[in-house]
């Protein structure tokens, strides 16, 4: 791009959002041009300078939303939407450079809707702030990630994010109502005013998961429940993963808790020694069921006379009130991974009949062709027919290459090969963290031909393919 | 721009942490990205590691953090931003980097004696010699007013002295350019001025937090004991120097970040408020407290403090407030300009007289 014609898109950016909310000083490039990506962390780690955005523009609503996709569509530069870069798939990566629009100004509490049971906000809203306005009037969201604090409403709808009580209440995809989006050519249109409807396909749940991909979704009314009376935890050692998953599937026929986690023997031994202090050998599982209290002392009943059929040591409720109390402990520096390690979470889902297939065989071809690497996995979203594995690689930092290239051919490898073991026992490319940059490549695999009617989509709406590019395999 | 062993260690901790995103009043009144701690931290790790210059606006950046320290009392790990910003904020000034709004600060500091080169209009009457000195501060003396605060203590029967010259606590060098020799001379005259008085009422918690916390990091002997005004109110009332009445009136604090997470100080206030009516929490009080301004970042970034302003009435609107108080002169300033119609905002000196 010319220095000129650099001007002229500049100064029109400007008009869009205004002077103070389009930068291209050097703080925001740079700040924009690494997220959660291991891979972006790694490079700005050895000191070299992520792919950065031309412009940086934060838009207050809709309106500029539609206006600064105009500018981008008639000089057809690509757009990538930020929300808090707390993605870990590089979603938010303005890898072609060009214009990164961050949602943040757009977080306005419109209406909390004590009758219709929402919260209608901005989208660049971060979920936590949702959360506080909730709870100040004596609700909650239930949608408890350990990101809360640092991922906004649109991000966790791009990436169909998940929270640690989903069990009970679902995952982001089911808390939405409506929304507002600004479509590729400016366009701005509103989704079904209700999730639930015989009135076509569901608007809501072809921008849910595309990722930035589709458009930039602006405004969304987001479910709010009423507190419960009790949550109580319990947490039981079973002696094997396969035991535990029979339990499970028992009880999710009869209730559903709201937080339920299932360690393998790798993490029980490590993690959950660490910081629950569970020291026996085993799978270590934490539950809590909420509610109405009377409602919870049923449920308790059934929760220990299904897990005692199948062997599990009854640990009590200290260990998981522990959990709960510190369940986002385990993502400060000190207590996560981080560089110098190499790691990545593989999460995918199946059902009860693949899931300890896949499981096996994630494993197996890690520590078979990574030796250096280590896998530990926990099982933490649950439904009446399958669950979701959330299974980490973790290279120690004295076995990753120092060389950034080789360092990231190793990651790409690792991940290449979990993953396809994943696909080939009847899992999918990701169950909440998204696509991004890291896994496009493998959408094809997953999907095959049914690849043509994302792209299809993709082509109708964005036929300049400016919205996010190369991600999504798109 | 060299960074200690220390700072560089916090750096590279927070640079890709993403988890006091949420906390930061000047973040969540701009919604910029760069108002992070992770930002902050990031742009100058690749500043240690020299793949940008410690440039313009990575410096302008550094200045951008209202030193509130909500992400230090939000992170679990105990790391520190406000310890790596204010020492990058003094290697910009080694490095004869600072940006042009600070040093038009600095040569208004050494010219008038504040930084915001003002005078203020309220003459300061001659008061008798004391062993106790109500220190005003470089806030009030150059924009607000502690008149309410003077009638206070003579109401309760303290006996008490204002100095005409007062000297700066060091707290405004200190914001500006941290642990920097300047700072300490500074800091260094006014424990040598305040050597003579055996008691030391703070009326503005930024100097409270500097005698009480900066001094002693500095190796810089206070010799007089330091009392915030809340601490003290809250002893007069409880001795029955101040017979306040209670009164059907709803308050609701505003804890300063100065008194509540620098000082640990949270309960005086509560406690002057629930003697004079009810106490209504806004949903983030105590350590967890929201700034609600500050006047020095109010000279470089006016609308953003106000958004600040703005956001803190939001909280109190949303528990349906009906009197806000504070303690703090830099944020009654800035909750006086931005308070909306419908909740009132009265000073802790105001609210004990009208329950006397
Ligand atoms: C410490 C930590 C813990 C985590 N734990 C969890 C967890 O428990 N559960 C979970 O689900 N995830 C978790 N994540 C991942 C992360 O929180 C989610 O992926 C989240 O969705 C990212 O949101 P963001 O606002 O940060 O989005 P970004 O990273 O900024 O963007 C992610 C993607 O969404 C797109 N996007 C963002 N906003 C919009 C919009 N308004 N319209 C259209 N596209 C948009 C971007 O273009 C990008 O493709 C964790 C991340 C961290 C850092
Ligand atoms: S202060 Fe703590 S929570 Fe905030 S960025 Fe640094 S390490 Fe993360
Ligand atoms: S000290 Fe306060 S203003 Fe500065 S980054 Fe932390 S929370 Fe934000």
């Amino acid at each position: 791009m010319t220095d000129f014609l650099f001007n002229v898109i500049a100064t029109e950016l400007e008009d869009a959002v205004g002077k103070e909310n389009c930068s291209t000083k050097t703080i925001d490039k740079i700040t924009h041009s690494v997220d959660y990506f291991w891979l972006s962390r790694m490079w700005a780690d050895r000191g070299l300078r992520m792919p950065e955005a031309d412009f940086v523009v934060a838009p207050k609503d809709a309106k500029e939303t539609s206006a600064v996709l105009k500018i981008a569509n008639y000089y057809k530069i690509p757009v990538t939407t930020w929300g808090a870069g707390g993605g870990s798939q590089g979603g938010a990566l303005p890898v072609c450079g060009g214009i990164i629009l961050d949602t943040k100004r757009m977080n306005k509490i419109y209406d909390i809707n004590e009758e219709g049971m929402y919260i209608e906000c901005g989208t660049g809203s971060i979920y936590k702030h949702v959360e506080w306005a909730a709870n100040e009037r004596g609700y909650a969201t239930m949608h408890y990630p350990s990101s809360l604090t640092c991922s906004t409403v649109g991000g966790f709808l791009a990436h169909r994010g998940i929270g640690v009580c989903s069990t009970k209440y679902g995952k982001i995809d089911d808390m939405v109502m409506q929304m507002e989006v600004v479509l590729p050519n400016g366009d701005i249109i509103e989704t079904s005013p209700v999730p639930k409807h015989a009135a076509g396909p569901d608007l809501n749940q072809i921008f849910i998961g595309s990722e930035g991909t589709l458009g930039v979704m602006t405004k969304a009314q987001m479910r709010i429940y009423a507190q419960p009376e009790e949550r109580r935890f319990r947490g039981f050692l079973f002696q094997n993963m396969s035991d535990a998953f029979k339990a499970a599937r028992e009880l999710l026929q009869m209730f559903k808790p709201s937080v339920m986690r299932l360690y393998d023997e790798a993490e029980t031994a490590t993690l959950i020694k660490k910081i629950v202090g569970v020291e026996k050998p085993g799978a270590f599982m934490n539950l809590a069921i909420e509610g109405v209290s009377e409602m919870v002392a049923l449920e308790e009943k059934l929760l220990l006379s299904t897990f005692k059929k199948y062997g599990a040591e009854d640990l009590g409720s200290e260990y998981g009130e522990k959990w709960w109390k510190e369940k986002i402990t385990f993502f400060y520096p000190g207590h996560m991974m981080d560089i110098p390690q190499c790691y990545g979470t593989m999460d995918t889902i199946a059902p009860y009949d693949k899931i300890e297939k896949i499981y096996w065989a994630m494993k197996e071809a890690i520590e078979t062709n990574f030796p250096q690497a280590q896998f530990i996995a926990h099982f933490s979203h649950w439904y009446e027919w399958g669950c979701m594995i959330y299974d980490r690689f973790i290279v120690d930092g004295k076995d990753v290459p120092q060389d950034p290239h080789e360092a990231f051919r190793l990651h790409q490898e690792i991940w290449n090969c979990g993953v396809r073991a994943a696909l080939k026992n009847g899992g999918v490319v990701n169950d909440h963290h998204g696509v991004g940059i890291k896994l496009g490549r493998l959408m094809k695999e997953q999907y095959g031909p049914a690849m043509q009617v994302f792209e299809g989509i993709k082509k109708q709406l964005d036929p300049n393919g400016i919205m996010n590019p190369f991600k999504l395999g798109l | 721009m060299q960074f200690t062993q220390k700072s560089r260690e916090h750096i590279e901790s927070c640079r890709f942490c993403w988890m006091c995103h949420h906390i930061c009043p000047i973040g969540n009144a701009t919604g910029l990205e760069r108002h992070t701690a992770r930002a902050r931290a990031l742009g100058l790790s690749l500043v240690a590691r020299e793949a940008v210059e410690f440039s313009e606006d990575i410096v302008a950046n550094v200045y951008e953090c209202a030193l509130c320290g909500g992400c230090v009392a939000d992170c679990t790990t105990g790391w520190d931003p406000v310890m790596f910003t204010k020492e990058a904020r003094l290697g910009a000034a080694l490095d004869g980097k600072l940006p042009p709004y600070v040093l038009k600060m600095l040569a208004n500091f050494q010219e008038t004696g504040n930084v915001y080169r003002l005078k203020n209009e309220n003459k300061i009457p001659d008061f008798a010699d004391s062993d106790t000195l109500f220190f005003i501060g470089e806030d009030t003396r150059a924009m607000g007013c502690a008149k309410m605060a003077v009638q206070l203590l003579q109401k309760a029967g303290v006996d008490f002295t204002v100095l005409q010259d007062e000297p700066s606590s060091g707290y405004s060098m200190s914001f500006l350019i941290g642990a920097a020799a300047e700072t300490k001379t500074v800091m260094e005259k006014c424990a040598a001025t305040l050597a003579k008085y055996k008691k030391v009422i703070c009326y503005d918690p930024a100097d409270a937090k500097v005698m009480k916390r900066e001094y002693k990091e500095w190796g810089i002997t206070l010799a007089p004991e330091v009392l915030t005004f809340t601490e003290l109110l809250a002893d007069l009332i409880q001795s029955g120097k101040l017979p306040v009445r209670a009164q059907d009136l709803v308050f609701t604090p505003q804890d300063s970040p100065l008194l509540a997470r620098d000082l640990e100080e949270i309960e005086p206030i509560r406690s002057i408020l629930s003697a004079c009516g009810e106490v209504r929490e806004m949903f983030l009080h105590g350590k967890e407290t929201m700034l609600a301004g500050n006047l020095i970042m109010h000279q470089y970034m006016p609308h953003v403090m106000e958004k600040v302003a703005e956001n803190r009435w939001l909280n109190a609107k949303n528990i349906d407030a009906k009197i806000m108080v504070t303690a703090c002169p830099a944020e009654y300033v800035l909750l006086s300009k931005t308070r909306p119609a419908g909740i009132e905002l009265m000073k802790i000196e105001e609210v004990i007289l009208k329950c006397l």
